[in-house]
């Protein structure tokens, strides 16, 4: 009965806190990004004398961004499917909130412990994800179509860097349940697993995420803003909190699979917030270092490069499996 | 002031419109999105697509040709919205402009087709003089919120 009702708690609990550590992390992202390339990025202590009227920090920037954007009028294209042009947002929003039920945080196993919980949580990821797709492709604008076609083949080979990394994972330390995965020990078999699978999910999460080399379904000045291009207001909001919560999700997600036992105990939590820290600084070089690919060379070194690194991620899973 | 209204001072989004002219305005503001002026520390980002702005940042003076572009790009941008004109062109014309005789193919500045809330000057005006007209610009913002 207690856990249950922790666990209620809990679930209410996780869902602020993923908002404020994915505005703490996109906020990162554009401030690291900026530092990297000679610039200032968004104030962390605003210049004294415009204090009163720009703020005293900037620290939740992209928060401030998607409030605005809730402010603001939305425009629904006369030529769009609106039924699936309105509601793809929100059902995206759902599925990665839901997703994040599934990954557990330190002090709070959530719904990590139930069986299978690995696969629901990428389902819930890929699904997420799908309806970003969707909702670009009934708005009737080419730019849109163009955007989510490129974004269809980015998450084909995308999605299968990441299917091909996580199931290692689970391969090696025979399981499907998330909780038991990052609340297993570690060995030095299973550090080499990490060091090669955590490489496939990093770059399965530029995929993901839209991240420098990868960025190319919403490239601007090229394809106008790719998917997102007819959407405002509200709607718009809504895709801009799911990326915040996705990209909480992600780095949770790789956390508590190939950082065991840090998403365990409450006491690991300083522990936690470096590692997340150091995971964003580590996706942030990617993306200054990084121009955009063509689409073309991103599928073609996805398959030259990830998905052999995933293959040989599932030989040494196999040979702790069978041997360690 | 309610959060909503603060978050949007602190998150003007431009959406840059080149109307025609001499892209020295547009050059300066690029000038003033790169590193050395970095608006950025304000929270101000240029976006792709006129949906999501809340500025219209127009530039040059107008062609005819160019008339139902830039009234469609005006309607496409959500209220509430305000729209900053850069440069000497955009203010008045400049020397494209002429009453009589009229130009063969040149309508003017954008006021003729669009409200234009703040006037930069200057030809081409400097990325100091781009940013306070911005900041005009986001007082405005928070004004017609306000009314509202």
């Amino acid at each position: 009965m207690v856990d249950l009702i922790y666990t209620l708690v809990s679930l209410i609990v996780i869902v602020p806190l993923a908002l404020f550590l994915g505005v703490i992390y996109s906020y990162l992202l554009r401030k690291l990004s900026a530092r990297f390339q000679w610039r200032v990025g968004p104030m962390f202590r605003m210049y004294g004398d415009l204090k009163p009227l720009l703020g005293t920090t900037r620290l939740l920037q992209p928060l401030y961004d998607i409030l605005k954007l809730y402010g603001k009028e939305t425009v629904v294209p006369d030529v769009s499917r609106r039924r699936l042009f309105v509601y793809s947002p929100y059902l995206s929003l759902i599925f990665a909130v839901a997703a994040i039920f599934f990954i557990p945080f330190p002090g709070m196993p959530l719904l990590s412990g139930v069986p299978y919980s690995l696969i629901i949580a990428s389902y819930l990821l890929i699904a997420s994800i799908l309806f970003t797709i969707l909702g670009p492709v009934a708005s009737g604008s080419p730019w849109a179509a163009i955007g989510a076609r490129r974004e269809v083949e980015l998450f084909l080979v995308s999605e299968l860097g990441f299917v091909l990394c996580v199931f290692a994972v689970a391969i090696a330390r025979q399981s499907l349940v998330i909780w038991d995965i990052s609340s297993g020990g570690q060995s030095v078999y299973l550090a080499l697993l990490t060091v090669t699978a955590g490489a496939l999910m990093l770059v399965a999460m530029l995929g993901k995420l839209h991240i420098k080399p990868f960025d190319m379904p919403e490239a601007e000045a090229e394809i106008v803003a790719g998917p997102y291009t007819e959407y405002s207001g509200k709607l718009l909001g809504t895709y801009y909190l799911t990326k915040v919560f996705l990209l909480y999700g992600l780095v949770a997600l790789f956390i508590s699979l190939f950082l065991p036992p840090i998403a365990t105990n409450v006491l690991w939590l300083p522990i936690y917030i470096v590692a997340a820290v150091v995971l964003v600084f580590l996706l942030t070089v990617v993306q200054v270092l990084n121009p955009r690919y063509r689409i073309r060379n991103a599928i073609s070194w996805y398959l030259k490069v990830a998905i052999p690194l995933g293959v040989l991620n599932f030989v040494i899973a196999l040979v702790i499996w069978l041997v360690v | 002031m309610g959060i909503m209204d603060k978050a949007r001072i602190y998150s003007p989004w431009l959406y840059h419109l080149h109307c025609g002219g001499c892209n020295g305005c547009d050059i300066e503001t690029l000038a003033a999105l790169a590193p050395r002026f970095d608006v950025e520390r304000f929270g101000i980002q240029l976006v792709p697509s006129p949906r999501h702005a809340d500025i219209l940042l127009t530039t040059g003076c107008v062609p005819k040709q160019f008339i139902p572009m830039v009234k469609r790009v005006y309607e496409q941008v959500p209220e509430p919205k305000v729209v900053v004109a850069v440069g000497s062109c955009a203010c008045g014309g400049s020397l494209f402009y002429d009453d009589a005789p009229e130009n063969y193919a040149i309508l003017g500045h954008p006021d003729l087709l669009i409200p234009v809330d703040v006037y930069v000057p200057g030809c081409a005006p400097k990325p100091e003089a781009i940013i306070n007209g911005v900041v005009q610009g986001i007082l405005k913002l928070a004004e017609k919120r306000a009314k509202k």
